[in-house]
């Protein structure tokens, strides 16, 4: 019993993810707009805030007291905290730069008498959002890598290692949805948009490069804890999702489809990149269920009831 | 400002798990929550070189708590005197802290959504009395009180013999130390 729900559950895995694939379709963008002197498209810019919006909704679901949830702002020690700022910042200054590209007769600025986005033509405030959405989306797609790295208990988290492969991962999948959102709404560049299958394809490459290389060093690593998490990852209970569904699934065959001339592959491609992402994200949170144990505890916690033993149920009645 | 320290002899400990059980019943803890098991180390070795021993675990009131630091609503507090305790109704249960300390001494009530630790019995100490676990081991192996003072029976035991601290390697320093 003591060891139930003592962990992260899936909900703040399902917040890193969109808060990371936000962060990283806020990078895109801002680049784009910055070296490219170009925009993603309308649905893209609006749902890198969207995504944000949508992780904050499952990390306050996930908390055991969600009406307190403001209360996550007070400590600026905590990599929590400073995570909640940047994700609040990056989603008011996203939704401003998405509405520059808002039509104005569009429903529902067309009820108005009057043009509420004055800003719509100021190009140098399109250059200002793009650099705090840079600063910001690179916080946001890179905070839960460094949350979990800190974290000395958890062997499968613990070094700088895990926040290199959440950026990446927040990059890939931003690049993905950025792809798909141009389905939508067309992007202004084709040439951008025709060029982010190759972009995510290269992430794709590296992200497996990355992945192989931190299974292999944690598995050869440190301590026998970290040896005893990874190995769960390429031998043991975890290794279906994760070399299946993830490295496989979510990575190797999307890098395979995205270099295919093919719109339909290359859409197919983006789709299995999210799901690659969100699996990942799944897999790591919950390896965090392993913890640098103190002598005897293992055995000690073993020995504790499960909750569904019949003399609890009789001293219930 | 005295600084709380306990020490904790293994070799007094005969495995009896009465300071768990004293501070489950006084600190009206749920089913599913234990501040301080015992667990069992061993038996090791060759027949019939046998030794078994017990490892009384608790919160380790670090010096250095990465608790603290985790936690987003600074309910997780450290005193001046070393206590580390929660304010229960700043925590948002986030479980920051949880996954934070390497000792697992942190726990999620899931009556309350929050999260409930030792205290090292603070609302005793404020009137002068020992924690529950101290004060109901007959065995005497564990010992409590200010480090800061020479006089103290913690400050000399931590003085006077071998201690150690665990997973002293993470920094935390912690104010628990075992004598084995």
């Amino acid at each position: 019993m003591s060891n139930k729900h003592q962990s992260w559950g899936w909900m703040l895995a399902v917040d890193f993810f969109f808060a990371g694939a936000g962060g990283g379709m806020l990078v895109l963008a801002a680049l784009v707009e910055l070296f490219g002197n170009s925009r993603m498209s309308l649905a893209g810019n609006l749902l890198g805030p969207a995504f944000m919006c949508i992780g904050c909704i499952f990390l306050i679901f996930e908390l055991g007291k969600p009406f307190r949830a403001w209360r996550v702002f007070m400590n600026p020690k905590a990599i929590l905290t400073v995570g909640a700022w940047t994700m609040s910042v990056a989603i008011a200054t996203a939704f401003v730069y998405a509405a520059m590209a808002l039509p104005a007769k569009a429903f529902p600025l067309n009820l108005l008498p009057f043009d509420p986005i004055v800003w719509r033509d100021w190009v140098w405030a399109g250059k200002l959002l793009a650099v705090v959405n840079l600063i910001t989306g690179l916080v946001v797609a890179t905070y839960p890598g460094v949350l979990l790295g800190r974290l000395k208990g958890r062997p499968f988290w613990t070094g700088p290692g895990i926040m290199a492969l959440f950026l990446l991962s927040s990059l890939v999948t931003g690049t993905a949805a950025h792809y798909l959102c141009g389905f939508v709404t067309e992007a202004p560049s084709v040439v951008v948009w025709n060029a982010l299958p190759g972009v995510f394809a290269l992430l794709l490459m590296f992200q497996l490069v990355l992945w192989i290389g931190y299974l292999w060093i944690k598995q050869s690593g440190a301590t026998e804890n970290e040896a005893a998490a990874a190995r769960r990852w390429t031998s043991g209970d975890r290794s279906l999702a994760g070399k299946g569904a993830f490295l496989f699934l979510g990575t190797l065959v999307p890098l395979v489809l995205a270099l295919l001339p093919n719109p339909a592959a290359q859409a197919v491609a983006a789709a299995l990149v999210l799901f690659g992402g969100v699996t990942m994200r799944l897999l790591v949170i919950k390896s965090g269920d392993d913890r640098t144990y103190l002598p005897g505890e293992k055995r000690y916690n073993l020995r504790l009831p499960n909750g569904d033993e019949a003399f609890l149920h009789k001293s219930a009645h | 400002m005295p600084r709380y320290a306990m020490v904790i002899d293994t070799r007094r400990c005969i495995g009896c798990h009465s300071c768990t059980a004293a501070c489950k019943i006084h600190n009206e803890l749920p089913d599913d929550m234990v501040y301080n098991p015992v667990t069992t180390v061993g038996p090791v070795g060759i027949f019939p070189n046998l030794s078994l021993s017990f490892l009384p675990l608790l919160c380790m009131h670090c010096d250095n708590p990465p608790c603290v630091d985790a936690c987003p609503t600074q309910a997780s507090q450290q005193r001046e005197d070393g206590v580390v305790f929660v304010e229960d109704s700043k925590c948002v249960g986030c479980l920051s802290c949880i996954m934070a300390c390497p000792y697992g001494a942190r726990h999620h009530n899931h009556a309350t959504g929050t999260v409930a630790k030792c205290d090292f019995c603070k609302h005793r100490l404020a009137i002068g009395k020992l924690p529950h676990c101290v004060a109901t081991c007959h065995q005497k192996a564990r010992i409590f009180g200010d480090l800061e003072d020479p006089e103290s029976e913690v400050s000399k035991l931590v003085n006077g013999n071998r201690t150690v601290r665990l997973l002293s390697e993470l920094d935390t320093q912690p104010s628990v130390f075992y004598i084995y």
